[in-house]
């Protein structure tokens, strides 16, 4: 063992106790002077101090699945805590040890302490009922330590009395049925011993110790137990169903040996002593492996953490937590596998199809107890090199075996290996090693000779794949990039010690990680920029759009090359990312395993999308997912953004200082309302002002009742009658000062006349009047002083006055203009287009991304973590994915509203009607005949369908506009509010309301039924009504999912051949009574009128109708063959005897009388309009709406049937509005 | 605060039950209650269409500024010509700017319905924009909101409308006629399926002090907005035996007809009488501008001469 990694340190009094937290990097630690500690050993603060303990506290233990601390003292008083940081308190005491408290703990799943103390008894509490439930008698000194069996119902104890003993404690548990109830165990009293030998018996006695045990555990899985004692050995015991025996002793420790833990993840004993030092021993072996000094301390306590590769002790002046080995597996990263080694084997695991296999055993490269630091996959050759830091640093060469089935070989089989610290592949056939003591990089060859030797630039510590034929050397202070070929540097940038290097996909651009800061570099290192983390950074790489996604201990961030860094999501443990594919990120955990993360990318493409103005990428972000918070706001202010910021913002308040920062006054002006305080008007009117909107800053001048500027601000602009309000108001406010003002800017000399005498003065008042030649005003003045002409001589004459405002040339009131023009940008468009509304919600969170360990209880624990270190991103936490979407809808109707300002309060404008959001959410023609469209919905009828003849619809578009509207007047006298039938009366967001369906297809298939009635009633032509009244209207029925399309089709087809048929019918009802001599006529016709898809029915009616014709014309073969399709449809018996019959004449009789027309072997569809066959093959145009067919020649003609198409047209077909493409 | 009479008389002329309030025998004229209960009936009696009454239940010269608006809105709804009316809206117009003053006439609320008053007129005249002003923007007089509320909606701005009632949420309490802007605000916006408006009318028509017609057919639209047709009307029918012959009830009658069985003759029927009792209403005016429309579209497609066997 050669790494002791210590990760965290602190000074204190003497610490006799350490718990680790089973989930939280928490470590709880009892202090000799009382005090008990609560340690973020990842953060290196200290969270909490508990103090009510008298004199030292000796255990402490943390509870394995809740949020409670027990501790232990000298006071003989065990205390448990809840350590929740909202609630941080003594929960109870128990009492009843008669002197020190040694050690606690938690038992695993049932509610239960235990304690040991120097007054020689072992005790088991209840931590619910809060009593003692057991005391363990037996020991004869004190008891220095006691823990139950991580699985049995076994306890082990260590004693002065130079013992360790094994307890069943299996009664215990049986005899606590009740256990949790406080009245479970009744009749104990602390005082009644006698009660509970019943459930605990001494299972072993262990002898061997010669001093006394100070600490004893069982292994995690294995029978045995090691102890530590004052003869300054460990013992190993192994324990079997019956007995207990000594198996070996570790002797090392020159003092005594405090305590000796087995190691949860590898055959090892951890142990520490008085002796001053932390000893690692081989368990098999039980040789020392390692040993850690302190110069004046002793240790007294040690700790494993449960999952982790964490060790605490703690000594005379504080605590140390270390780890024994670096966790950081081994990889590379080759296209979409990922080689790495695990457990000592290397492996290959597929990105996409996860598959995950053993290559390649390297158990005998180096030592046994060290992983392999770096490994580098070469794909030409399928072989890896890794090294290992044993053994001064070697490296080992090795072939892949080929073939992903081959069997798992051993690296010593054919590997070559040599010194060297770091090594990697710097070409197909070529790898450089560097030994750091001779400095000196070798490049070999792959039968591992060396080919060159190269002498670094500087100080090397390690080296990394520079690119073609070059490599990266890494000082203590610099970066450099070294050329091989020609041994020269190529470029040195400073950089605190590089410990590793990311390659893009494309090797443009590379990142170099130290341990506090990642330079991100292209690829000559010309151009380059820093990011500093005060937190460890751990690994990372690129993602497909050229960010870097990194780890430090407990965040995924990213970073994007000009050197903006953010908050991906918060880890619960580092993880060692390999590859970003997408939202998810691939990643090797501490013990090797892969993993994926799946994170939000939406932040970072944003900020990428802003860097380089890819304004289409920024709107669809916005509009897929919920992009809001105060850090996108504060990001796109300090970049220089804040008319896109604004369109992020919520907050009134914000919104109206970005607002005035970008000059988007009609924004400003909303907020301002909202606000509604005399400094936000203030503001408003002065950026009005030099926006030259005049309009707006007579809105704001108004609200303020800055009534002096409001009256310039209308001479300035030329508007005499606002003067003449003013005049007005300020009469109104009794102001003489503002009506002389406003009297003077108006020109109005009487008015000034006025206000001169009503303030009495009246001489003013007469020369004003006099020099205006107002000479009889002059005198009433002078009158109403009470004086005359003469009174006055002495007064000089002056002329008289030609001072009056200058007249209006360009009234300016009702124009903006001059303004300055605001930049008209890409987001004004894309959001004032109502393009965007509440985008999908992201289906996906921020937060901890390894949601597996119990997270929620860690919630509060993460927030306080994030909140220490001081370079904590503003992002964090900012993503409120939650907001609310419909709010964008709301700014966007805003922006629709034309700026147009009006006077005083009214600062409305009409919006976009329903009617309008009616036409443009659907391209339905009934959506657009309900919002009173018709334009356009003729327009799509005709482009649809083909419709040319609108007149016959025209009752139906008005009873359909006319069912969706109604009217309500909720305030008296006022005109009825127009209100707006929907569709979906859930839906309310403008960008997705329609209207009412007023036509169903359900409603037209009743219709179409009634058709069938007439039909059945021989009711002909109010059946041909009927259905051309169907056809009609099932134009403007709105479907809702492609069975109703279908549906829809259908009921047209139906509908048409009824039609045609009936008018078939009609037809020769004609020619029989108004040509009685065409009998040929009239026969086709009967033929072809059973041509048509009738139900069978109808079909009855058409043959026997037909049979009838026939045989009356003695054509007894045709007859025949009517009569034969008549049976087929399985009629009344009656009618099957007459059909027979007919049969029967036929057959006796086959022949035709009169030549007809008709051929009814070969298909043919009836022309609509001769009433002749088309058959198959023969040229035909057909409808755009119904598909009938016709001769050719009626092309471009109207359509006979429906009365509605242009036969022949082109129609592009109704289209499917329930598959809401938007 | 306002006396139970008062409030109640209030309450009937906010919920619409403005026949049973024109019924009311006013009380002694010595009352404070006097002046208000009279005002409420001439508005209710302008609200039922019959400004006559109004301008003849109002005393001629009175100094009230609100007696006179209410007076000049009676007379602009009698007005036939353009010309009276300009006038009376010159009238309403002169009140409006004489209330402005701070010595004018009147109290605080005569004031306040001095601006709803004129408000009303403005907007009948369609001078939204002069309405908005005189009812103003910062205005702490429910009525006043209600109005400026129906304003913004009738100008599509619901959003405006929303945030005038926010504001207003704010020191309306939770007042009856602040219910009731809130459900107008629904009827129109649709928030979730006009659930708030129709149990707001059903709420009301449960009300034991009063009943109201009105109330009956405002559930009956709102249950046509909500897509249930029959039952929407079965209201409808239940209100215009209560109020024979209102031209709002009987309109939405034929829209929930329509779209119950949009074939049924009834429905034309239905509509044949609407449109000859009460060519006025809006819904009428709408669809003959609409018919026209139609014609004039329809127009522009060239219809191609019939396909005939023998042409």
């Amino acid at each position: 063992m050669s790494v002791m990694l210590t990760k965290f340190e602190s000074k204190s009094n003497r610490v006799k106790g350490l718990a680790f937290h089973p989930t939280q990097p928490l470590l709880a630690a009892a202090l000799h002077n009382g005090s008990v500690q609560l340690w973020n050993y990842r953060m290196g603060v200290l969270v909490d101090r508990f103090e009510e303990h008298e004199g030292p506290v000796r255990g402490v233990a943390i509870h394995p699945s809740r949020a409670l601390l027990v501790t232990g003292g000298d006071d003989y008083k065990i205390k448990v805590w809840d350590i929740r940081p909202q609630n941080r308190r003594c929960l109870f005491t128990l009492h009843g040890h008669l002197d020190y408290v040694r050690t606690v703990q938690f038992h695993h799943e049932m509610p239960w302490i235990l304690s040991t103390s120097d007054d020689q008894t072992i005790r088991i509490w209840n931590s619910t009922s809060r009593n003692c439930i057991a005391i363990l008698t037996g020991h004869s000194h004190y008891v220095m330590s006691a823990q139950f069996h991580p699985k049995d119902d076994l306890i082990v104890s260590a004693s002065m009395d130079q013992t360790v003993r094994v307890w069943d404690i299996s009664g215990l548990r049986k005899n606590t049925p009740n256990q949790g109830g406080p009245g479970g165990n009744p009749g104990n009293g602390p005082g009644n011993f006698e009660t509970f030998d019943n459930f605990s018996t001494v299972k072993y006695v262990l002898e061997g110790h010669d001093r006394g045990v100070n600490f004893a555990v069982f292994h995690p899985t294995l029978p045995l137990i090691i102890s530590a004692a004052d003869d300054r050995q460990i013992k190993i015991w192994r324990m079997s169903e019956t007995k207990a025996w000594e198996v070996d002793s570790c002797r090392g420790h020159f003092n005594n040996v405090s305590s000796a833990l087995f190691h949860p993840k590898h055959e090892l004993i951890v142990s520490c002593g008085e002796d001053k030092t932390v000893r690692v021993w081989d368990l098999a072996k039980r040789t020392a492996i390692q040993t850690f000094r302190r110069e004046h301390d002793r240790f007294w306590v040690l700790a494993a953490h449960p999952q982790l590769n964490l060790f605490a002790a703690g000594h005379d002046s504080g605590l140390i937590v270390f780890k024994l080995e670096r966790e950081r597996p081994a990889f590379a990263v080759h296209q979409d596998s990922l080689y790495y080694i695990r457990d000592k084997y290397v492996r290959a695991y597929d990105f996409n199809s996860g598959s995950d296999i053993g290559l390649l055993s390297v158990r005998k490269f180096g030592s046994p107890y060290v992983p392999p630091r770096t490994l580098s996959y070469n794909p030409a050759e399928r072989a890896v090199l890794s090294t290992i830091s044993s053994d001064g640093g070697i490296f080992e060469l090795s072939t892949l075996p080929q073939g992903q089935q081959g069997d798992v070989k051993d690296s010593s089989a054919d590997g070559k290996k040599g010194t060297g610290q770091s090594a990697i592949f710097v070409a197909r056939n070529r790898f450089a090693v560097l030994n750091k003591a001779t400095q000196l990089i070798e490049v070999r060859d792959l039968s591992n000779s060396v080919v060159k030797t190269i002498k670094p630039p500087v100080q090397t510590n390690e080296i990394f794949y520079g690119g073609t034929a070059s490599l990266i050397l890494s000082s203590t202070t610099t970066v450099v990039l070294y050329d091989i070929q020609q041994q020269k540097t190529i470029a040195e940038v400073n950089s605190p010690p590089v410990k590793y290097v990311v390659w893009n996909s494309d090797s443009s651009l590379v990142a170099l990680m130290s341990k506090h800061t990642i330079t991100i570099a292209n690829r000559t290192f010309s151009q380059h920029s820093l990011i500093h983390e005060t937190i460890r950074i751990k690994s990372g790489a690129w993602d497909d759009a050229g960010v870097f996604i990194y780890s430090t201990l407990n965040h995924i961030k990213y970073c994007l090359n000009q050197g903006d860094h953010g908050v991906i999501c918060t880890l619960d443990n580092p993880v060692y990312l390999t590859r970003v594919k997408g939202k998810t990120v691939h990643c090797l955990d501490r013990s090797a395993r892969p993993r994926t993360i799946t994170f939000d990318p939406t932040e970072y493409r944003f900020k990428l999308a802003l860097l380089r103005n890819n304004y289409e990428e920024m709107l669809y972000i916005i509009k897929t997912s919920t992009l809001l918070g105060q850090s996108i706001i504060g990001y796109l202010q300090q970049k220089g953004f804040p008319e896109i910021a604004l369109h992020f913002v919520q907050d009134t308040n914000t919104r109206f200082e970005l607002a005035i920062e970008c000059g988007n006054l009609d924004v400003a002006m909303e907020m301002a309302k909202t606000i509604d305080r005399p400094e936000c008007w203030e503001r408003l009117a002065q950026q009005a002002l030099k926006q030259g909107n005049h309009k707006i800053v007579e809105k704001a001048y108004q609200q303020t009742k800055n009534f002096d500027k409001l009256s310039f601000l209308y001479l300035a602009t030329g508007s005499t009658d606002k003067l003449s309000k003013m005049q007005k108001i300020a009469d109104a406010r009794g102001d003489p000062m503002s009506r002389f003002h406003n009297a003077l800017y108006a020109g109005d000399v009487h008015g000034r006349i006025a206000v001169l005498r009503d303030v009495g003065l009246h001489p003013l008042a007469y020369l004003t009047a006099k020099t205006n030649g107002l000479d009889d005003l002059a005198l009433e003045i002078l009158q109403a002083a009470g004086l005359t002409e003469a009174d006055i001589d002495d007064v000089p004459t002056f002329g008289a006055s030609s001072l009056k405002p200058p007249p209006v040339v360009t009234p300016t009131t009702d124009l903006n203009w001059p303004a300055v023009a605001g930049p008209e940008n890409f987001w004004d468009r894309a959001l004032a287009s109502g393009a965007l509304e509440g985008g999908v919600e992201s289906p996906y969170a921020n937060g901890d991304a390894g949601g597996v360990a119990a997270s929620s209880a860690l919630d509060a624990w993460a927030k306080e973590e994030e909140e220490i270190p001081d370079d904590l991103d503003p992002e964090e936490g900012g993503w409120e994915l939650d907001a609310d979407g419909g709010d964008f809808q709301s700014a966007a109707d805003e922006e629709e509203a034309v700026p147009e300002d009006e006077e005083l309060g009214a600062g409305a404008s009409p919006g976009v009607s329903e009617v309008e959001h009616w036409t443009r959410n659907s391209p339905l023609a009934a959506d657009h005949v309900a919002a009173g469209a018709f334009e356009s919905a003729m327009q799509l009828l005709n482009r649809q369908l083909g419709i040319v003849n609108f007149n016959v619809l025209k009752p139906i578009f008005i009873s359909i506009y006319r069912s969706s509207h109604t009217y309500l007047s909720p305030v008296a006298s006022l005109p009825p509010l127009h209100l707006h039938v929907r569709r979906d009366i859930t839906e309310s967001a403008p960008s997705r309301v329609l209207p009412v369906a007023a036509r169903t297809l359900q409603s037209v298939r009743s219709e179409l039924a009634e058709g069938y009635r007439f039909v059945s009633g021989n009711k002909l032509a109010e059946a041909q009504q009927s259905f051309r009244s169907v056809l009609q209207s099932l134009l403007l029925v709105v479907l809702s999912s492609d069975d109703e399309a279908k549906l829809w089709r259908d009921t047209v087809t139906a509908a048409r051949e009824y039609l045609l048929g009936v008018t078939i019918e009609l037809e020769r009802r004609r020619v029989a009574e108004q040509e009685p001599d065409n009998v040929a006529r009239n026969l086709e016709l009967a033929a072809y009128f059973t041509h048509c898809q009738l139900q069978p029915p109808h079909m009855q009616i058409a043959l026997r109708s037909a049979i009838g014709v026939y045989a009356k014309a003695n054509n007894q073969a045709h007859a025949a063959r009517f009569a034969k399709r008549l049976l087929e449809l399985k009629p009344d018996p009656k009618i099957v005897a007459q059909a027979r019959q007919r049969i029967a004449a036929g057959d006796r009789n086959p022949r035709n009388a009169v030549e007809v027309a008709y051929d009814e072997f070969t298909p043919f569809e009836i022309c609509g309009v001769t009433f002749t066959p088309i058959y198959r093959g023969s040229p035909a145009v057909h409808c755009p709406y119904t598909d009938a067919s016709y001769h050719p020649q009626f092309k471009g003609s109207l359509d006979p049937l429906t009365q509605l198409t242009e036969i022949g047209a082109t129609a592009s077909g109704m289209p499917a509005p329930w598959s809401d493409g938007r | 605060m306002d006396s139970s009479e008062l409030y109640h008389v209030k309450q009937q002329f906010i919920l619409g039950a403005y026949k049973t309030l024109v019924d009311l025998s006013l009380p002694d004229p010595n009352s404070p209650d006097h002046t208000p209960t009279l005002l409420y009936q001439a508005r209710a009696h302008i609200a039922l269409n019959n400004p006559k009454a109004a301008i003849a239940l109002l005393p001629d010269g009175s100094s009230n500024v609100a007696v006179k608006a209410a007076a000049s809105l009676a007379r602009y709804v009698a007005a036939t010509d353009a010309a009276s009316k300009d006038s009376q809206l010159e009238d309403l117009r002169d009140l409006a700017v004489e209330i402005e003053g701070e010595d004018a006439d009147g109290s605080e609320k005569d004031r306040a319905l001095v601006r709803v008053l004129a408000g009303t007129a403005f907007a009948r005249a369609g001078e939204v924009e002069e309405a908005l002003e005189t009812l103003g923007g910062a205005t702490e007089d429910l009525e006043a909101v209600s109005v400026i509320v129906q304003i913004y909606l009738s100008i599509n701005r619901p959003d405006l409308a929303r945030k005038e009632f926010d504001r207003a949420k704010k020191w309306a309490e939770d007042d009856l006629l602040l219910q009731l802007i809130e459900s107008t605000i629904g009827l129109v916006s649709g928030k979730d399926g006009y659930s708030n408006c129709n149990s707001f009318y059903t709420e009301q028509i449960g009300n034991p002090s009063l009943s109201s017609p009105h109330l009956l057919t405002a559930r009956g639209v709102t249950r046509i907005l909500r897509n249930e047709f029959p039952e929407a009307k079965s209201d409808l029918e239940e209100s215009m035996e209560q109020q024979k012959g209102d031209a709002e009830t009987l309109a939405a009658y034929v829209v929930a007809s329509g779209l119950a069985a949009p074939k049924k003759p009834e429905v034309d029927e239905l509509w044949n009488r609407l449109v000859s009792e009460h060519p006025e209403h809006p819904l009428v005016v709408d669809v003959a501008s609409k018919a026209q429309l139609f014609d004039e579209c329809a127009a522009k497609f060239e219809v191609p001469p019939t396909a005939a066997a023998r042409a």
